[in-house]
């Protein structure tokens, strides 16, 4: 049996110091499980996107500090296919894509083959991606 | 533009990302007369929507300005989220740094 967790988890407040810190522990995460070169990027660039919108875009102002988290969930079973999951407790919206902004979900449904948003409870984005070997 | 002419160099490195949106929109600030100027972004490791947003910024000003601008990228992250992005025609982007400064020479010329 591997010894490698198969399960990354991580909440914390949904401010945009905190952003980085999560990318570097998923690719540390997904280094660990194989992935590698141009799809290490692409995976870890659609969480990125994905927990940028979270800060810039889910809470109102109204929003108390406590209540605004961002979430990321990994997990790669043993085909090495990876679930992604970004999430928050805050309300979705999604922008029409402007000239000059509003360019993440652009990018995650670019890199993403297999996509779903579930907004029943705050914003879950699901990403499959398969491991290239 | 001959090559005694300035070109203003803005460079920025590391990752650029959400986490330092003020430095990057502090550090994009264009010249007030019509330099062109070179975006050396081949220190970049990483970048996102948020510092996309910004250099788009940049750039449409200095186009409304007839400012020719050129960006020097390394990174293939950082090209690709051009490309995913849809902006692959929007921005001048060159993998070094003689070749940008050859198309500010040419477009300074016109």
């Amino acid at each position: 049996m591997s010894e490698r967790p198969s399960v990354l988890r991580v909440r914390c407040p949904a401010q945009s110091r905190f952003v980085a810190s999560l990318r570097h522990a998923l690719a540390s995460f997904l280094r660990a499980h194989g992935f590698a070169g141009q799809q290490l990027d692409d995976v870890t660039t659609a969480a990125g996107e994905a927990l940028a919108n979270i800060v810039e875009h889910a809470y109102t102002a109204a929003a108390a500090e406590v209540d605004r988290y961002i979430g990321l969930r990994a997990n790669v079973d043993a085909q090495g296919t990876l679930a992604l999951e970004v999430y928050d407790g805050g309300a979705f919206v999604e922008r029409r894509p402007m000239r000059d902004r509003g360019f993440g979900l652009r990018i995650i449904r670019a890199i993403a083959g297999r996509l779903t948003i579930d907004t029943s409870n705050g914003t879950r984005l699901r990403m499959i991606f398969e491991q290239k070997r | 533009m001959n090559d005694a002419e300035p070109v203003k160099v803005i460079r920025l490195s590391g990752e650029l990302e959400i986490g330092r949106k003020d430095e990057i929109r502090a550090a994009l600030c264009a010249p007030a007369d019509g330099t062109p100027v070179l975006l050396d972004l081949s220190g970049a490791t990483y970048a996102d929507s948020i510092a996309l947003t910004e250099l788009l910024r940049f750039c449409s000003e200095a186009q409304r300005e007839r400012r020719p601008v050129a960006l020097v990228i390394e990174t293939p992250q950082f090209a690709r989220l051009i490309q995913y992005a849809g902006l692959a025609n929007v921005f001048k982007v060159f993998s070094q740094a003689a070749e940008a400064l050859a198309y500010l020479k040419e477009s300074s010329r016109k």
